[in-house]
């Protein structure tokens, strides 16, 4: 007991050692000091940055996108209120534990939503937000904000959604917006000087969506919150850093484009087209090229993209065969076939190969080079001037018309038509078809042109391909007496003000009266003798579009029929209609009117429907039938009465429907 | 008579040194504001409840603080083994029978606090240290190897357990602990050459074979802590933020954003002198640090006027333990040292920790107490 009692000399040997004490105290003192002078003094200012970069979240309030209204201004597109599901990849501690609640409350399985979380990291980075859903209900709204506080990183923002009324009718010429991809996001940055392009922006992806993208956008505005770690935003007694300096930024909406179209025949060409599921493309334009309607079948519905498409119906627009994503009236090109006659004709009689008088001779087939050319009628047409020749079609009468002219001066009046050129129209990836003559063949395929090649030309086959746009701004010249113009959709683009910030003028190209660069022109005469045999096609006795007609309207217009494939001599005759969907013939028809002063030209392309008079034709009537019932009611008032009357007749259930 | 009652009444008041209770005072009363900051931000409802828990292990703690004053620490040379095999044994129970927390066993949950044996371990050593330094003779140059070869069995049990937990945070404080004291009690040379050198060499070894992944990561993270910052780097860029953005003068009570908004990771227990930092600058944090400093210079002083060598070698082994929990603590918390999980004496939260310290400084205070000779 006593060995440690008052024992202080012991211990005394020990003061020596508490040398080592004190030098390690003063040691780290001093260091230590010295560490936290370095990060609160020199440091200070720049982690105190960092400290506020931690805190401070800047949200972007994502601008409306501009209105499409029609050339009268009804709503063709526009924005409606929405909600979606964010989740901040760096407060997501486990994504399967947040998937697991969400998947019930979004409806989507919760491997999908692991999957899609994983596939916009790999994609967009780690810290991009993901957007789980679009388009949020009002109850999956409430069910998220309930969890919201024990799931860190999710959040429910307000969106604007862009909203598309027409839903499928003009989709490929309205568009459709999505979410900017990474690898598009340098490209639009350059490609857009002075707007800054960011992950998940909302960017027009097709159309006109995609055209008028710097005038639509309108400009983002900013708003700074505070935020825990958990992403969560904070109120504090600390006040935002940025105090008054930086403010919230208002976005300011797009501008609006007015647009040519005219919403009631946009429908009337939809709703016809769709009616007995055509596949095709339409389009009606004013005689000054302002594009009135524009279709293209089969459709999707964009609103679907504005929502957030799902891979599955992304994958069976991609794939169906019959392409919904392609704009058929600008990207798909087409044999013209008969269609093509009329500019024959035009060449034909301006070379005076023919004058409106001449008989032509026209069996059922003719022998040429090495094999017979045939008619489509068997017994042929009989002797006949052009004017029979374009009313009833005959192949034989523009074969001889070939041979007497050759590619080359086909080529010199048909191309100025604007066959093989891009019309100029806004949009993108417009095709320009083709319009061969022998210099292309041998650059594009190095074969001379053989003579067999005129025929197969004359009625529009062979190399000869042309838009359906192309079509309409070619048989406008005709109906106009020569006037090549632009086609144009958008009419002006207005401002949040009201004020006109551009405007699109009608534009001649060319006057083919005139001398061209192929060395042609076109007497005025020569116009109005393709127009009246034209005439014939649709209001002649023996006319192949008897059924386009509508009294008093003075249509003028041609049928053309292309085949799809080849087939064997023998088979030659089968009736399209027992074929195949995919191996019947495309059927064409494009007229004008009134054919004496043509304000409205119409190409249709209705695809495997067999003829152009019963497939694309009743395309045609109903966009004039609704061009004239809309501004020329005096005009057809007799046919209208007279359609009512039928109507009225056939019993009250139609009665209702027809008004 | 009377007299005589007054004598005692007054040395009873003087002998009790009252500059380590001012001291220890005016850290636990910084440590309480600081800790209300740390767990009153806009979120911090599951953690409001511990600044009242800390209250009641301050008055626990200040309870055995002068229990330990006004017993005679000599007792304690007779109950040091005791409670050494005693805790040993509460140490293998934990590693068999204990809570896992952060894939450790730590903990005991004795219903009213979660009782870890590994943080009293550290006073039982130093307890034994104490009882079995006290009579070897220091002088022909140091201890030599029969001198050593008890205490470092004495320490190398803890520690081969502790380590096995895994705690290496408070294993390697055992050794450092222990250590100090051993080399306070001054080594023959030779013996100290030999293990820095084994140390050296045993480093790659222990580094291939020893440590676990996530120990591991904390020190490659200490040396480039950017690699990964949002995963095992996260700790320590944002302590240092938290500790730099305090500036001059801190941004004030209860305004520290790093802190309140969360961003600081465990900001109640190791990282709490961040938020100190944070919220009260160079000032703040550089005069927590003088305090610190200033105690151990008091617990020195206490040592050198011990009454004999048991009490020195207590004090030195309860500095030493305070010593290495601040400087370990502090240094991780300014980014000078990894990431290791270990509280702030008297400023963290936690029961064990807060109880363990005020036992320590308690029989500082004994020691303090009983430095007269009569």
């Amino acid at each position: 007991m006593s060995e440690y009692i008052s024992n202080p000399e012991e211990a005394k040997e020990l003061l020596p050692r508490y040398r080592l004490f004190y030098v390690a105290i003063a040691m780290t003192f001093f260091s230590f000091l010295f560490r936290l002078w370095y990060l609160q003094i020199i440091e200070g200012s720049e982690l105190r940055e960092f400290s506020d970069k931690n805190r401070i979240k800047q949200i972007k309030n994502t601008a409306p996108r501009g209105l499409m209204l029609d050339r009268e201004g009804k709503v063709l597109v526009e924005n409606r209120p929405g909600f979606e599901a964010i989740l901040t990849p760096q407060f997501v501690d486990e994504i399967d534990d947040v998937a697991e609640v969400l998947a019930p409350i979004l409806g989507i399985e919760k491997d999908k939503l692991v999957a899609k979380f994983q596939r916009s990291q790999r994609q967009n980075g780690p810290y991009a937000p993901v957007h789980m859903k679009d388009n949020l209900s009002r109850d999956e709204v409430f069910r998220l904000k309930r969890i919201r506080l024990d799931t860190p990183g999710l959040e429910i923002r307000e969106t604007v959604l862009r909203s598309y009324p027409l839903k499928g009718d003009g989709a490929q010429l309205f568009g459709y917006v999505g979410e900017i991809s990474k690898k598009q996001i340098p490209l639009y940055n350059q490609l857009y000087k002075g707007i800054t392009f960011d992950q998940g922006d909302i960017i027009g992806k097709s159309g006109l969506e995609e055209y008028l993208e710097r005038e639509i956008r309108g400009e983002d505005g900013m708003q700074l919150v505070q935020v825990d770690a958990y992403g969560r935003e904070t109120a504090t007694q600390t006040p935002n850093i940025y105090g008054e300096q930086i403010k919230d930024k208002e976005s300011v909406p797009g501008y609006t484009a007015v647009l040519t179209i005219d919403k009631t025949m946009q429908e009337a060409a939809y709703n016809s087209f769709t009616h007995d599921g055509r596949i095709g493309g339409v389009i009606a334009m004013k005689s000054n090229g302002e594009v009135l309607a524009w279709v293209s079948t089969p459709g999707y519905d964009p609103n679907e993209f504005a929502a957030g498409i799902t891979p599955q119906t992304w994958s069976t627009l991609v794939n169906d065969k019959f392409k919904p994503l392609r704009n058929k009236v600008i990207q798909d090109y087409f044999s013209p076939g008969s269609t093509f006659k009329p500019y024959m004709a035009v060449a034909a009689l301006s070379e005076k190969v023919i004058t409106p008088t001449t008989i032509i001779n026209c069996p059922g087939s003719i022998h040429f080079g090495k094999r017979d050319f045939h008619d489509s009628v068997k017994g042929g047409h009989g002797n006949i001037t052009v004017f029979e020749a374009i009313e009833r079609s005959s192949n034989i009468f523009f074969y001889k018309m070939g041979i007497a002219l050759g590619v080359d001066k086909m080529y010199a009046y048909i191309s100025q038509f604007g066959i093989g050129q891009k019309t100029g129209i806004e949009l993108p990836r417009e095709n320009a078809g083709l319009m061969p003559n022998s210099a292309w063949k041998k650059q594009a395929l190095g074969e001379d042109w053989q003579p067999g090649e005129n025929l197969t030309a004359a009625i529009g086959q062979g190399f000869v391909v042309a838009t359906p746009i192309q079509m309409a701004v070619g048989y406008n010249t005709i109906g106009n007496g020569g006037k090549v113009v632009r086609p144009f959709v958008i009419k002006k683009i207005v401002d949040n003000d009201g004020k006109t910030v551009r405007e699109t003028q009608p534009l001649i190209v060319r006057d083919l009266t005139q001398v061209q660069s192929t060395g042609i022109h076109v007497d005025p005469e020569t116009f109005k003798v393709v127009k009246d045999a034209m005439r014939r096609v649709v209001q002649g006795p023996r006319g192949t579009a008897k059924r386009v007609n509508i009294p008093g309207a003075d249509i003028a217009g041609k049928t053309g029929t292309t085949q799809v494939m080849g087939f064997a001599a023998s088979d030659i005759y089968t009736l399209c209609e027992k074929r195949p969907l995919e191996q019947r013939h495309h059927g064409w028809f494009v007229a004008f009117a009134p054919a004496e002063n043509p304000e409205i030209a119409v190409a249709a392309l209705a695809e495997h429907s067999c003829h152009g008079a019963s497939g694309a034709g009743p395309v045609v009537h109903d966009i004039m039938k609704a061009y004239f019932e809309k501004y020329h009611p005096e005009m057809i008032a007799d046919y209208l009465k007279k359609e009512r009357a039928i109507k009225a007749a056939a019993g009250p259930v139609e009665n209702i429907e027809g008004e | 008579m009377d007299l005589r009652i007054r004598v005692e009444e007054r040395t009873i008041l003087k002998r009790i040194d009252w500059n380590l209770v001012l001291f220890i005072f005016a850290l636990n009363i910084v440590g309480l504001f600081n800790l209300y900051s740390a767990t009153h931000g806009p979120h911090s409802q599951d953690i409001q409840g511990l600044f009242l828990n800390q209250i009641i292990w301050l008055g626990a703690g200040w309870s055995l603080f002068f229990i330990f004053t006004f017993v005679d620490y000599s007792i304690v040379s007779r109950v040091a083994y005791i409670l050494y095999f005693l805790n040993l044994g509460a140490v293998l129970f934990v590693m068999f029978f204990g809570a896992v927390a952060l894939g450790a066993q730590r903990w005991i949950d004795l219903g009213f606090m979660r009782y870890q044996p590994s943080e009293t371990m550290k006073l039982a050593m130093i307890m034994v240290f104490a009882k079995t330094m006290a009579h070897k003779r220091t002088d022909q140059g140091g201890m030599g190897i029969r001198d050593l070869l008890w205490p470092v069995i004495l320490m190398g049990i803890p520690f081969v357990l502790i380590v096995k937990q895994p705690d290496l945070g408070t294993a390697l404080l055992i050794a450092a602990i222990s250590g100090s004291v051993i080399l306070f009690m001054k080594v023959k040379r030779w013996i100290l050459a030999v293990v820095v050198i084994s140390g050296l060499v045993a480093a790659p070894i222990a580094w291939n074979y020893a440590l676990r992944d996530y120990q591991k990561a904390r020190i490659q993270n200490f040396i480039s802590p950017t690699n990964d910052p949002r995963g095992s780097g996260y700790n320590s860029i944002q302590s240092k933020i938290a500790v730099g953005s305090g500036r001059f003068f801190g941004k004030g009570f209860r305004k520290g954003t790093q802190s309140q908004l969360e961003f600081l990771p465990e900001r109640h227990t190791d990282f709490i002198y961040s938020v100190l930092s944070e919220e009260f600058g160079l000032v703040g944090s550089s005069l927590v640090l003088a305090l610190f400093c200033w105690l151990f210079l008091i617990m020195v002083r206490i040592a050198t006027t011990s009454r004999d060598k048991f009490g020195a070698v207590l004090t030195v082994g309860v500095l030493s333990y305070i010593f290495w929990h601040m400087f370990i603590n502090v240094g991780m918390v300014i980014g000078l040292l990894p990431i290791v999980g270990v509280p702030l004496p008297l400023l963290s939260y936690g029961g064990s920790s807060m109880l363990t310290t005020m036992t320590g400084l308690g029989l500082v205070s004994s020691v303090a107490y009983r430095r007269y000779i009569f």
